[in-house]
């Protein structure tokens, strides 16, 4: 065997085995959805796509709209940051991370009433939906995907 | 037209015949000295076919030679037997650069594997739900429950008994 193909060989591996180490930052995105029955639905929004169709299937809704949504890129596993609307507020606190993914506590306000909390590992391929409170004709929804 | 020696060599061999035979006879200066060395060149003709054609083998001589023939295969087929082992003992840069290579496709390997993930190993890649609490004094009759559905990795914390809100609260 010639020198080159074995340097190439080494080399494709040892980039294929640092690509876990590369992609250490995250971008977690969070976001407060109003899922409703319209007879002419607007299409569903791009984070929410992977979702969809257990999004429907679970909740019975034909309409998804983002009225919040923050985009967090995580360094350290300990930010937490917030995603609001005009009264409901989604507070995300990121306590370290784990090798599946990151431990978040999360506080669901409407306005500075304390609706709902709870602390979750959040898994960097499962994304996580919580039915939060009836709104008019539909239903708040969170939603958090790491991306 | 032929020449002389053409001629002689023709004559030797038998092969002038008629008006030319009669023409060349005639034009020897001494005949009978032409056939005594006719008759000597035919005489030493003879002689070396007999002696420069293939003897033929006794049967002794056969058998011997046939055994010389397989002795002398039998070391070809050694010889071939010895180069066969001295090429599967491989030079220590080349067992070092197989090693190499083997192990630049082991990682390659290990790393799909480590992407593919065992279907067994899966649940433990979904999003848990350590615990969840609602208000008692706003929603006193809120229930929480859990699921995953793992044909899309989503995990779903379901709420009930929330209190519901007007229409109004959808705004961005």
């Amino acid at each position: 065997m010639g020198r080159a193909p074995a340097f190439l060989i080494c080399f494709v591996a040892l980039t294929m085995g640092a690509l876990p180490v590369l992609q250490g930052a995250e971008t977690v995105w969070s976001g407060l959805v109003i899922a409703e029955n319209v007879p002419q639905p607007q299409p569903i929004p791009p984070e929410l796509t992977r979702i969809e169709g257990s999004l429907k299937k679970f909740f019975g809704y034909n309409q998804f709209q983002v009225i919040g949504q923050s985009q967090k890129t995580l360094k350290t596993g300990q930010e937490d940051w917030l995603a609001t609307s005009k009264f409901f507020g989604l507070h995300v606190d990121a306590r370290g991370e784990t090798k599946a993914g990151y431990v978040l506590n999360l506080k669901l306000y409407k306005e500075k009433e304390l609706l709902l909390e709870t602390d979750t590992k959040l898994s960097k391929r499962s994304p996580l939906v919580i039915k939060g409170p009836q709104v008019g004709g539909g239903q708040l929804l969170l939603v958090l995907v790491v991306e | 037209m032929k020449t002389f020696e053409e001629k002689w060599t023709a004559w030797v061999d038998g092969q002038l015949s008629g008006r030319e035979l009669s023409e060349f006879e005639a034009s020897l200066p001494d005949k009978g000295a032409a056939e005594a060395e006719k008759a000597g060149a035919l005489k030493l003709g003879e002689l070396l076919k007999r002696e420069l054609s293939a003897r033929t083998l006794k049967n002794e001589e056969f058998f011997s030679h046939q055994l010389r023939e397989s002795i002398a295969g039998l070391h070809e087929t050694a010889g071939e037997q010895a180069r066969e082992v001295r090429s599967m003992w491989w030079t220590i840069p080349r067992l070092l650069w197989t090693g190499v290579a083997s192990l630049a496709v082991f990682l390659v390997f290990s790393v799909f594997v480590m992407h593919e993930k065992n279907p067994t190993e899966e649940s433990q890649y979904l999003t848990q739900i350590l615990n969840a609490r609602v208000d008692p004094v706003v929603s006193p009759n809120a229930t929480v429950s859990m699921f995953e559905v793992k044909q899309d990795r989503v995990t779903v914390l379901w709420t009930e008994g929330l209190q519901s809100l007007p229409a109004d609260y959808a705004a961005k």
